[in-house]
């Protein structure tokens, strides 16, 4: 439907050209097409209340897919990032706490206290990981394999297994609050966007990620640091996976060892369907974020319909598939 | 039973009984996996139970981590060991069936607790029926929302055995309020997260309709209540409640947005440990635990019984307190 639409709207460019648009803006226009079929079906789809809860909704895992996207260009995959978050969530939430058996010593601190917390377990998670992948070639698969069975471990043995209620409403903040109208997760999401958009698009630091992800040897042979830019992604990962658990534990005002179960399926879900290969090398931070909004938009409006969630997740599974065979054709094509 | 009245009979003649007791009982748990709390409070139990404090029973804690084959796995290691009894909770209805009859062939007597297992081949049961708790939660909303408005029903996984038994107690109680509907039905897999998400999205399609909430474990009731602040409404305009007695929900209780019906995993593993012992003992054994004293409903009745129902009790303003200070 969409590269009909595209055709007929570009037809005195040349195929190659028009090929490249379709690349850009395909996942857009699926996305606007969905967006449209839904309005269309559902009266309350598009009211505000509804739309800050799509996006409130997405905050999670599209905090997640940003990381993910980082590693994947690289060619790498963490599939870590579930057990992260729920490391993360557990760790900073008993800085906040005011239960008396659940926090640590001195419990509740101020919450940036417990950010710091909750981003440097993030931060030492992927640095453990990427130490690993980079230094002793280990494949990434197998590395954050392990880690996502180590930090589950972790998170039950640091709280005991039983959650951590009762966070402070200066940290619940992070979750529930709202500036002018604005949700927080959802800025905290367009902050995390916004910089990643940017250090990819502007920075050299984006560009040998490409160039590391596109051709290991030849960016080896140029000069780059490549064991250094395969290290640093993971760290970028982990640090997004430690904001993504805090925030999740933040907005259930709780923070579960069972928490983020299956979140790395979404978030490669998102990262694949906005279009980066996953060979590396190829892809934007702009096309994860629809992505996970496509996941997002797809979830809210079959519930609103009332469809089951057993539904959603059949789609799930066919619009990542196709997303990726639409990626296979544009390669051949290319 | 005649087999067992020999049994014993034969050991008291045998043996002085002091002895016996004096011989250390190896005794394993195998619950289908410790991640979450309820499982921990039923393991936790068993460690304080008097027996085991005593020395008189050397308990062992498996953890199934939700795979019927680990289980499968963990008993056979138990009856390569000798284990004198073992307690059993396990996973799926079905593929716990097999690891009881190995058991049986070794001759180590197995009760279960908590979940069901569909072999006759347990010593005994002890656990509560999900059915009444479906009731007793659905009841309570009805209750309060004076049996007329709508309401939603948030579901744990599709399938499982507490899904189905708490849905069929949750229908028995709608079917009393004829004038109730219920505008939605979905899963949300015993989710906090899942549920908040579920109910956000239903409060936006049916604004100003749901009256009442009916999430079969507390863990999504707590969901919804989050849903339901961060959409800007009050909780007390909306009728509640839970299962299961976790202490998140007790907390909820106290401040009075939810009903929570307990389930009581002390009772069901110190129960069951209780019969445990006496069938290791081959009947020379009288229970320690103190909640049969609690439960005069449910009497150890000398262990004869197939079955033990142990009460569900409704978390209120009166017993919270008690109960918080019992999870200390």
């Amino acid at each position: 439907m969409s590269s009909i639409e595209n055709k007929s709207s570009s037809s005195w460019l040349n195929s190659d050209r028009r090929r490249l648009i379709l690349q850009e803006y395909g996942i857009f226009l699926a996305f606007l097409l969905l967006v449209g079929i839904l309005a269309l079906s559902n009266e309350f789809f598009l009211t505000p209340g509804n739309i800050s809860n799509v996006l409130l909704q997405t905050s999670i895992n599209g905090v997640l897919a940003i990381g993910m996207t980082f590693v994947i260009l690289t060619r790498g995959i963490d599939l870590s990032v579930g057990s992260v978050v729920a490391l993360a969530g557990m760790v900073s939430a008993s800085f906040v706490t005011s239960s008396a058996t659940a926090g640590i010593a001195g419990a509740p601190y101020p919450m940036v206290v417990a950010l710091a917390a909750g981003i440097l377990v993030g931060v030492c998670c992927g640095a453990l990981v990427g130490f690993i992948v980079s230094r002793f070639s280990v494949p990434a698969f197998v590395a954050t394999l392990g880690m996502l069975s180590a930090a589950r471990g972790a998170t039950l043995i640091y709280g005991g297994g039983k959650p951590v209620p009762a966070l402070s409403p200066d940290f619940r903040w992070i979750g529930t609050g709202n500036i002018l109208g604005i949700p927080m997760p959802v800025i905290l999401l367009a902050v995390v966007f916004a910089g990643s958009w940017w250090v990819l698009t502007r920075t050299r630091f984006g560009r040998y990620i490409y160039a590391v992800g596109g051709n290991p040897h030849a960016a080896k042979t140029s000069g780059l640091n490549v064991t250094r830019i395969r290290f640093l992604v993971y760290v970028i990962s982990g640090a997004l996976s430690g904001l993504a658990g805090m925030i999740l534990s933040a907005r259930t005002g709780s923070a579960l060892p069972q928490a983020g179960i299956a979140y790395e399926l979404d978030a490669i879900a998102a990262v694949v369907i906005g279009g980066t290969s996953l060979s590396g090398g190829v892809g934007r931070v702009t096309g994860t974020l629809i992505g996970a909004l496509i996941i997002g938009v797809m979830n809210n409006g079959l519930d609103l319909m009332g469809i089951q969630s057993y539904y959603q997740q059949v789609l799930k599974g066919a619009l990542i598939v196709g997303a990726v065979m639409l990626d296979q054709k544009r390669n051949q094509g290319g | 039973m005649k087999k067992l009245m020999i049994a014993l009979a034969s050991a008291t003649v045998l043996f002085a009984s002091s002895a016996i007791a004096q011989e250390k009982l190896k005794i394993g748990a195998a619950p289908y996996g410790l991640n979450a709390e309820f499982m921990q409070i039923w393991s936790a139990a068993l460690e304080e139970h008097p027996a085991v404090k005593s020395g008189e029973v050397e308990l062992t804690v498996f953890d199934g981590r939700y795979d019927a084959l680990v289980q499968q796995e963990q008993f056979n290691t138990m009856i390569t060991q000798k284990f004198n009894a073992i307690i059993f909770v396990p996973i799926d209805i079905e593929a716990g069936a097999t690891a009881v009859q190995a058991a049986a062939d070794a001759g180590i007597p197995v009760v279960g607790s908590n979940t069901r297992v569909n072999s006759d081949l347990l010593a005994a049961y002890v656990g509560s029926d999900d059915t009444i708790s479906g009731y007793m939660e659905a009841k309570a909303v009805l209750d309060k929302i004076g049996c007329k408005g709508n309401v939603v029903i948030i579901e744990g996984p599709i399938g499982q055995s507490a899904q189905i038994s708490r849905l069929e107690g949750n229908q028995k109680a709608l079917a009393e309020c004829p004038d109730v509907k219920v505008l939605e039905q979905q899963t949300a897999n015993w989710s906090r997260a899942e549920a908040q998400t579920l109910m956000e999205n239903w409060l936006t399609s049916h604004p100003g309709q749901i009256n009442g909430v009916i999430g079969q474990n507390d863990e999504m009731a707590l969901g919804a209540v989050e849903a339901i602040k961060s959409a800007g409404l009050k909780t007390s305009d909306f009728a509640i409640a839970g299962i299961d007695g976790i202490t998140d929900a007790l907390t909820a209780v106290k401040e009075g947005t939810i009903t929570s019906i307990l389930q009581d995993a002390r009772a069901q593993a110190q129960g069951a440990l209780d019969l445990a012992i006496l069938h290791a003992r081959k009947g020379d054994y009288k229970p320690q635990s103190d909640i049969w004293a609690q439960y005069p409903d449910m009497p150890f009745n000398d262990g004869k019984d197939k079955e033990y129902n142990v009460p569900w009790t409704p978390v209120t303003a009166d017993n919270v307190d008690k109960l918080l200070e019992m999870r200390k």
